[in-house]
């Protein structure tokens, strides 16, 4: 009997997934696509943590400053350079990947805490150093404005379900891609640097320039991953890429269990259904302002305690597990 | 036979009836806009209500809540009750996107009032696609002269004046006051809309800085204060420094002065967004170091209680927002909640979105306001008032007119050389218990 290889497998699964989501993106509202869009836009920037720290070992603190070079590099070829907004997203993952490797062959040496130092370093500095530039719009920022979505959609298709569509392709193909490499070759050579670098070098492994390489697909999905969100608030500034949003990327990665990209939706589920949640608890239980405004931060907390305690390794592994 | 021929007709009205009434019922109705019902006007508000703006700012929701209920307890708006869902942005504007996205598709409301911020409101009115749903977007808290470009923000509406017109108006201020004229100059400026607009502002008024330091927002540190004021003090005289950012910036760089001993060394301008007494006391600042600082302003000092505005505020003030203490904050929240309920009136009472916005248009020029500016909308201009005082603040906080005891009122635009002109403008008097009746 002809078997089906595991490559083929993912590739039917991603497709149907895909089916599965235009499918939803034409029976839900305006606001769910909306939010949709955000949850594959989270989804993307948790796989570039889970690449990275999951299964290379490294740890970055400073995503949000990745996504906004991404960010800043899509907003300009399409202001400056007046390519196709599908181009500039292609363009903000390449950019954002050559300064993460860059930025991986610089911090090659360093590991644990200092590599965490030096990333949340770049992510205080780098919203101020945008700043210094008039091409980049100072705090105002810069447009990035995909335009209406194309007519032989019909007047119906509005502007959230062209969000929607791109945000989730996007997340999509490039989640495909990342967990065909991660099957790979190079997905090995990362969990081996992860595991044991000793042991590794004497397998043959250049440890520092696969850091490296680790480091760059890391910054290039995390890149996309910032070019959406700028798409999706319909311009790009330094405010957008607050030192939190690298915090709430981590948050989200430890939910959906840091070796494993399956939870990935559920992580981007969390981040955009938390303040919802939130909200919707003080509004039903009421009580005083200091309450409302702590209860998200209190649900992010409670999940992390939970998920640390019992799915340390996320929800896909105990899928797995059950099956 | 008969029978047949009977429910042969029965058969025939009754499907005419239902396809009439399947036709009838997929003919468009004249649809009402959303958060408008007999009862009931919802608007909706995203703002700082937690986060580092929201020490300036996050009384801004409560007031607006306050006046608004004040009126609902006088009857609402031709009997309908105001419901203000406010949002809290952070000030971030990832936040101020969603946060307003979701006002209008998820809260449904009918309009938006007092949204804060430049960065942030132009990505959410871009998010939120205002301009296309047609969502009145009222007196929103900036002055980016930007906002005022009707074909870009058809629906939006400022309070403010723009930074430009500010920056004008004190470079004429300085030019018309001989203590100030012959001193240097330096001004420290965010290098976002204050830097656009009040630097443009500035050359427009061809005021000249001997040097202009511009920082990012939230990016000035008490160092880089101190070693600017080290800097500026070596300008002979008594140099005049100008402070465009907001209070938290300007109180860094009055506790650096402190802490050189440079408060007197130089004259001290602080625009209208960054010279709350109230919070800059509250940051730390000594009130030694605030008597004496000059700053523009458009409305009442909040401590004015012989003002009838701010009299009338603060009674709302105590019995709808109790505990909270009346300040600057509190009273541009209650004076644009005014402006939102004359808007409202002005609409009549069928109430459409495209009916607010051109009753805005039309007449909001007229509404009554505790601004001592002139209001300046119009079917071209949307920019709220158009002019400011001069006053010094003294050691308790109170802003008072500048020397002569009477305040100085100078208006102006945003785009031309023209010089400000001294304006004698009387705003109205507020309406009987601050419930208008327009």
């Amino acid at each position: 009997m002809h078997k089906i290889s595991a490559n083929r497998k993912r590739l039917f699964t991603f497709i149907l997934l895909g089916w599965v989501l235009l499918l939803i993106g034409d029976r839900i509202g305006e606001l769910r696509q909306y939010q949709g869009a955000f949850v594959a836009m989270y989804a993307l920037a948790i796989a570039s943590i889970i690449l990275l720290t999951g299964y290379s070992g490294q740890l970055s603190l400073g995503h949000s400053a990745l996504m906004a070079v991404g960010a800043y590099a899509g907003a300009l070829s399409i202001n400056n350079l007046k390519l196709n907004p599908v181009i500039a997203l292609i363009v903000a993952a390449l950019v954002a990947g050559i300064f993460g490797l860059i930025l991986g062959i610089a911090a090659a040496r360093l590991s644990g805490p200092y590599l965490a130092g030096t990333t949340l370093a770049l992510a205080i500095s780098l919203p101020t150093i945008a700043n210094q530039f008039t091409i980049l719009g100072g705090e105002q920022g810069i447009l990035f404005d995909i335009g209406a979505p194309p007519a032989r959609f019909g007047e119906g298709f509005s502007q959230y379900k062209w969000f929607f569509w791109i945000s989730s392709l996007a997340a999509l193909i490039m989640i495909w891609m990342i967990s065909n490499l991660l099957h790979s070759k190079f997905g090995r050579v990362f969990r081996a640097l992860r595991d044991n670098q000793t042991a590794a070098q004497l397998a043959g492994i250049n440890i520092g320039r696969q850091k490296a390489v680790a480091f760059g697909l890391s910054a290039g999905v995390a890149g996309l991953a910032g070019g959406l969100l700028v798409m999706l608030i319909s311009g790009v500034s330094p405010s957008a890429f607050p030192l939190s949003l690298s915090f709430s990327l981590l948050t989200g990665a430890v939910v959906t269990g840091v070796y494993d990209l399956k939870g990935v939706m559920l992580g981007g589920l969390v981040l955009v259904a938390i303040p919802e949640i939130a909200d919707s608890i003080g509004s039903r239980v009421g009580g005083s302002d200091g309450f409302t405004m702590a209860l998200p931060g209190f649900l992010v907390s409670a999940l992390l305690i939970l998920a640390v305690l019992f799915l340390p390794n996320g929800p896909g592994k105990l899928l797995k597990k059950k099956m | 036979m008969i029978r047949n021929t009977r429910m042969k007709r029965i058969s025939i009205v009754s499907a005419v009836a239902v396809a009439g009434a399947m036709v009838l019922s997929t003919l468009p109705a004249q649809a009402a806009d959303p958060g408008v019902t007999s009862t009931e006007i919802k608007l909706g508000l995203s703002s700082p209500q937690t986060g580092t703006a929201a020490l300036s700012y996050g009384k801004l929701p409560k007031a607006m809540k306050a006046y608004f209920d004040y009126i609902n307890a006088n009857g609402g708006v031709y009997g309908r009750k105001i419901k203000l869902i406010a949002r809290d942005d952070k000030y971030l504007p990832t936040q101020a996107a969603t946060q307003t996205t979701n006002l209008v598709l998820n809260d449904k409301v009918f309009a938006l009032v007092g949204a804060l911020g430049t960065a942030t409101h132009t990505k959410a009115y871009a998010a939120a696609q205002l301009a296309k749903n047609n969502v009145p977007d009222l007196f929103v808290n900036t002055g980016f002269s930007g906002f005022d470009n009707k074909t870009k923000y058809p629906t939006t509406f400022l309070v403010l004046p723009s930074y430009a017109m500010e920056a004008k108006i004190i470079g004429k201020f300085i030019a018309d006051t001989p203590t100030l004229k012959p001193q240097a100059s330096f001004l420290v400026a965010q290098d976002d809309e204050f830097g656009i607009d009040g630097v443009n502002g500035f050359k427009l008024a061809g005021h000249t800085f001997t040097k202009t330091t511009l920082y990012p927002q939230g990016g000035l540190s008490s160092t880089l204060a101190e070693g600017a004021l080290t800097a500026f003090s070596a300008a002979p005289g008594k140099p005049v420094i100008v402070l465009m950012g907001t209070t938290d910036t300007t109180a860094t760089i009055l506790k650096a002065a402190e802490k050189l001993s440079l408060t007197t060394k130089f004259n001290w301008i602080v625009g209208s967004v960054g010279g709350d007494a109230n919070t800059l006391l509250a940051l730390g600042v000594k009130s030694t170091t605030i008597d004496g600082v000059m700053a523009a302003s458009f409305f009442p000092d909040a401590k004015d209680i012989n003002d009838e505005y701010v009299s009338q505020f603060m009674k709302i003030n105590m019995s709808y927002n109790p505990g909270v203490s009346f300040d600057n904050v509190v009273l541009q929240g209650m004076n644009s909640a005014m402006l939102t309920v004359q808007a409202l009136r002005a609409a009549g009472k069928n109430l459409t979105r495209a009916g607010l916005i051109k009753a805005i248009e039309d007449k909001g020029s007229t509404f009554a306001s505790a601004g001592l500016a002139p209001l300046n909308y119009s079917a071209t201009s949307r920019v709220g008032y158009n002019g400011y005082w001069f006053g010094q603040l003294n050691a308790k906080g109170e802003l008072l007119p500048y020397i002569t005891g009477k305040r100085t009122l100078y208006t102006t635009d945003s785009t031309t050389t023209s010089a400000p002109v001294l304006s004698t403008y009387e705003r109205k008097p507020i309406p009987k218990n601050g419930i208008p009746t327009n």
